[in-house]
């Protein structure tokens, strides 16, 4: 086989994996009770985890297990409308992802979702933009929906572009597309239920 | 986080990526003439749109939302349902440039995007060829020269939207009816020759005889008394009145065995040889009726002008 007809497809390759290194450090598993789990994104570097509402129900207990070490874990705030929710589980460390508004997001851009999809530990999968689904009043991004193939599991966790810029968190399967929480979504509620606690 | 080197790779096949669902996407329009979603279609010619027949519900009424967001009206030019394309004349408006064909690109393993625009935005999936299929039929009956299956994710407004190879460049028009919901494309040069066909008459020449058939088994004693090289035929289980075969003499219950000396066991093998027929020329076919083997010779005809016979 000819080494060089596939220099780009592993150059790819190991920018793919670059990016699963540095996302596995980035997401934790969510367990709540007898819920199952689902995947969470640290955020802001330590001590705070943004995760899908739906994996961490009121009043359940919640643990994340941040690469092998169960801690417990606390929803602080909620936005049922986005399906959000933010956890505080001190002493979780990870690195801080850049984000991106997904106004800037083209189709046919490449994405990644990173996750534990059916009990899979750190699974990475592929595709790209598919649309961005807006909303009717405001155009203003709702949805960002990939071609990414998501399973129960992925929910919470990280979709990112190819600098490993956090574009969105992954919610839900819609038609076998992937749909994610645009990340500026997210920054306005994490920040607006810190200035609320710290009021 | 500061990207890794490879990382600046992956962006950069990102951005290629992006780059050719974006320079596709100038020839992808949306029609409407169905209820809910719009369908997708490519600007294949000068004015000429093509899409996939079954999602475009209406003959009549129909518009089309170019890619600069502007409205343009449309009228069928033809259909074939053999191959689910139809092509849409645009009216007046100034049309989009047609899209860049390359047939090159088609290669199992190769990178593509499908490219839709089920309504104002346009929207692409990414994957793989994953199989080309030559001498393909379609569950309609038709043969096509070559399909491609893909490898990637089937959404709403997928059918009828182009396929984009990673330079940007449109080598088929993906349907997900071809094959029951398996994404499919046809690839650029049968659009080509289906185009070519419908926008000189409206429709595809499909050679017609006006028989039904279906296969038996020939007992050891017919397959011995005519020394006959196989024991299965097709039996005739109707003939349309007026149809090319009543005309020829054939009746039904009559076993057919063989068309221009070449076998009939299964009924693609007469759809075969009738596809291979020429505009006007005639084939023979070679029966069993009454114990006895006979030759006629029929002229088979066009289909869309054949009647009504099945």
């Amino acid at each position: 086989m000819n080494g060089a007809a596939f220099g780009s497809a592993r150059q790819f390759a190991s920018g793919a994996s670059a990016l699963a290194d540095l996302l596995r450090r980035a997401v934790v598993e969510v367990r709540s009770g007898e819920h199952g789990s689902g995947t969470g994104v640290i955020w802001g570097g330590s001590g705070l985890i943004v995760t899908n509402a739906h994996c961490a129900p009121r009043g359940a207990p919640l643990a994340v297990d941040d690469n092998g070490r169960w801690c417990a874990a606390r929803a602080i705030a909620y936005h049922p409308r986005h399906d959000l929710a933010l956890l505080a589980a001190p002493g979780v460390s990870g690195p801080l992802l850049d984000l991106r508004d997904a106004a800037s997001l083209r189709p046919g851009e490449m994405v990644f979702a990173h996750g534990h999809p059916l009990g899979v530990r750190d699974a990475l999968a592929m595709g790209v933009v598919h649309g961005i689904g807006r909303d009717p009043g405001t155009d203003e991004p709702r949805w960002i929906v990939a071609d990414v193939r998501l399973a129960p599991g992925n929910s919470g966790g990280p979709l990112v572009d190819a600098e490993g810029r956090l574009v969105g968190i992954n919610s839900m399967v819609v038609n076998g597309l992937g749909v994610a929480v645009p990340a500026n979504l997210v920054r306005q509620f994490v920040e607006r239920a810190l200035a609320r606690r710290a009021a | 986080m500061s990207p890794t080197k490879s990382g600046s790779a992956l962006a950069e096949l990102s951005s290629q990526i992006a780059g050719a669902a974006d320079a596709a996407a100038r020839a992808v329009v949306a029609i409407h003439a169905r209820r809910r979603i719009p369908s997708s279609g490519v600007v294949w010619r000068d004015g000429v749109v093509v899409s996939a027949s079954h999602t475009v519900r209406r003959d009549d009424g129909i518009s089309v939302t170019l890619p600069t967001g502007e409205s343009a009206s449309a009228t069928i030019a033809g259909r074939d349902p053999a191959t689910d394309l139809v092509a849409l004349r645009l009216n007046g408006a100034k049309s989009p440039g047609p899209s860049k064909t390359d047939p090159s690109g088609v290669r199992v393993g190769a990178l593509v995007l499908a490219v839709g625009r089920p309504g104002r935005d346009v929207s692409a999936s990414f994957g793989i060829i994953s199989a080309i299929g030559e001498g393909w039929r379609t569950w309609q009956g038709a043969r096509v020269d070559r399909v491609l299956r893909l490898d990637l994710a089937v959404y709403d407004g997928f059918s009828g939207g182009a396929l984009v190879d990673a330079s940007g460049m449109v080598i088929g028009v993906n349907n997900s009816a071809l094959a029951r919901g398996t994404p499919m494309a046809l690839p650029a040069l049968t659009v080509d020759r289906v185009l070519d066909e419908l926008l000189e008459r409206g429709h595809v020449r499909r050679a017609f005889l006006g028989i039904a058939v279906h296969p038996v088994a020939l007992g050891a004693a017919t397959v011995q008394r005519h020394r006959l090289p196989r024991d299965t035929g097709l039996v005739v289980m109707s003939v349309g009145d007026g149809s090319p075969a009543e005309t020829g003499g054939i009746a039904v219950g009559d076993v057919l065995i063989e068309t221009n000396g070449q076998p009939l066991r299964r009924p693609t093998d007469l759809l075969d040889a009738l596809s291979a027929v020429r505009d006007g020329a005639s084939l023979s076919l070679t029966y069993l009726r009454g114990g006895a083997v006979k030759t006629v010779t029929v002229t088979p005809v066009d289909r869309e002008a054949g009647g009504s016979a099945e």
